[in-house]
């Protein structure tokens, strides 16, 4: 879920000043922008890190990242930003992997699960010590210490401290992923593990010290829209509505002074998603398979390939209103460039499977865009009655079942909303691939909520969900969560 | 009896999309002992974003007093200071 925190913020002010650049065609300035963010004789924004080169350091890793990069990918450490620019406009193809860790700022988090408080007495038993199972603990000026790099996080020592003295600290990202993508490599940095990787962003959120980055395609948006004769088209997710004070065809009209030669609601791909799962509903169900599951959610679309492979065949094979969109957008533009923009970071990883989409753009990112070009929602006219799509329906859990039943004639449904692929939800899922229960018809998505809950967006999933229901004319009612049954 | 405490939040995108979206909430989100005595309405962008010399967005007034990189914790103590020793009596 977006948050606006200070890691949010500086992420965001960093794509503002990358568009405003490239904008004004000096891309050549682009390793300043650590300097002027972090400029000699202030303290950071945030405090008591370290120094100003580490400051530094980690603004020039977080651009890396939002010029496309993976942060490890780093041979030449003297690489100039510049050079990573050049090299993203350049090459189109990004390897595996949409999130990366930006281990400067990485390094600041706490090194193992287990710490020793000032609370040690660094008592002559040293029960700690003994319990050890790694030769981790030492005792150092009177007190205990763990050693990271050793510790395995059994949690022994805690246990048989008699002061109570060592803590169990979560490590945020690890505990915030449902999958066990994201551990702590031999560095002590955390690495992401992309064979099971979902990529719904839960890290990303979690990550006190903003060190997971979704990698940017922005760069090259913005490059295709200044080429001459290049058509590109914008596509907005149906989570649209939440993002912004303003009405669809406001945000539309934006988008286009942007530089987008026109502009799609997803919305309308949508309209397909829903009429061919009811179809492939109706005959699936038919023909005795148990249930079947949706499939619009890129991050449970990935779940299903990754981990929970029993699942695989019950996920509807119907195109998700995204690649539907695209499909409309090529009769009309064949040749253009398409930029699918969302809440989401699972939806790049989706795109790169599928021509028909070049490139993903989140939310956050058009907004920052709207700022580097001096764009304001607030001084454009309330326009014309606008189209309501009700397929916008598919931005909140819930809405997507909705949408199907719309158009769905079949044997009765005993339908299930899993609302937010968290550990206990996944378990869920885990029980229901073994064919114990009577859904016959299963909505899931990643996010709590849904898309108007994604890890890219502007503003708060509360936030989100109340502009789109004053501003979208369809209404986000409160997901119907069915408990599990068990037979 | 005393004035309204008035609260003019910015609704420029720059604004919004850099923190101000939380104020979104803020009629909900004002302890019980201020909610009738705020009032709460936007702004266009009064163009403090422009110049560094007011300090970062997301800007918010209440009453005359302007908020930097205001948020929701901030923007209550302000009012709640114009409540208790306000310059509108
Ligand atoms: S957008 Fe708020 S001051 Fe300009």
């Amino acid at each position: 879920m977006a948050q606006t925190n200070n890691a949010t913020l500086i992420r965001r002010e960093i794509i503002t000043r990358l568009c405003k650049l490239y904008i004004e065609n000096r891309l050549e300035d682009i390793d300043r922008i650590a300097l002027e963010m972090a400029p000699r004789n202030t303290t950071p924004v945030s405090g008591n890190r370290c120094c100003i080169h580490k400051s530094r350091a980690i603004i020039k890793y977080r651009v890396m990242a939002l010029l496309g990069f993976n942060v490890s990918d780093e041979t030449d450490e003297l690489e100039s930003l510049y050079s990573y620019a050049l090299r993203a406009l350049s090459h189109k193809e990004p390897e595996k992997g949409v999130l990366t860790v930006v281990d400067e700022a990485c390094t600041s988090c706490v090194k193992s699960n287990y710490v020793v408080s000032n609370l040690c007495r660094g008592c002559l038993a040293s029960h700690c010590m003994v319990t050890c199972p790694r030769n981790a603990i030492t005792m150092e000026h009177g007190q205990a210490r763990i050693d990271p790099l050793k510790c395995v996080g059994c949690g022994l020592c805690k246990d048989a401290c008699p002061y109570h003295a060592i803590i169990y600290m979560p490590i945020p990202c690890e505990e915030s992923c449902p999958v066990k993508a994201i551990y702590r490599n031999a560095e002590g940095v955390e690495e992401i593990d992309y064979d099971k990787c979902i990529h719904c962003g839960r890290c990303m959120v979690a990550c006190p010290f903003g060190a997971v980055m979704y990698r940017s395609q922005i760069i090259n948006v913005l490059h295709d829209i200044s080429r001459p004769n290049r058509q590109v088209v914008a596509m907005l997710a149906p989570a649209i509505s939440g993002q912004f004070k303003a009405t669809y065809p406001q945000i539309a009209t934006a988008v286009k002074k942007l530089g987008f030669t026109d502009v799609f609601e997803v919305a309308a791909g949508a309209v397909a998603t829903a009429r061919d799962e009811a179809h492939e509903l109706k005959e699936v169900l038919e023909q005795g398979q148990q249930f079947m599951t949706t499939s619009c959610c890129p991050a449970f679309v990935e779940l299903t390939e990754k981990q929970l492979t029993g699942l695989k065949p019950y996920v509807s094979h119907t195109p998700s209103p995204m690649r539907y969109t695209a499909d409309i957008v090529r009769q009309q533009y064949p040749d253009a460039s398409v930029v699918f923009i969302g809440p989401c970071v699972a939806k790049q990883a989706e795109a790169r499977r599928y021509p028909g989409i070049d490139y993903v753009m989140t939310f956050e990112e058009l907004g920052a865009l709207m700022i580097a070009m001096n764009i304001d929602l607030q001084t454009f006219e309330a326009t014309e009655q606008e189209e309501v799509i009700a397929e916008r329906k598919f931005a909140f859990s819930n809405g997507v079942l909705n949408s199907v039943t719309d158009y769905y004639d079949g044997p009765s449904l005993n339908p299930l909303v899993i609302s937010g692929l968290h550990k206990k939800n996944i378990a869920s899922l885990r029980r229901i691939t073994t064919g114990k229960h009577d859904w016959n018809m299963i909505e899931v998505m990643a996010c709590e909520g849904g898309c108007l809950a994604g890890p890219a967006g502007i503003s708060s999933p509360e936030v989100a969900r109340k502009l789109f229901n004053a501003q979208s004319g369809v209404q986000a009612e409160h997901p119907l969560i069915n408990e599990m049954k068990q037979k | 009896m005393k004035q309204m405490v008035e609260v003019s939040i910015c609704y420029g995108t720059l604004c919004f999309v850099m923190g101000g979206s939380a104020f979104e909430t803020m009629g909900e989100k004002l302890p019980d002992d201020l909610k009738n005595k705020v009032s709460i309405q936007g702004m266009n962008c009064p163009g403090y974003c422009n110049s560094q010399e007011y300090g970062r967005p997301p800007f918010v007034k209440v009453n005359n007093r302007l908020i930097a990189e205001a948020n929701l914790n901030k923007v209550i103590e302000s009012i709640r200071k114009e409540v208790e020793h306000g310059t509108n009596q």
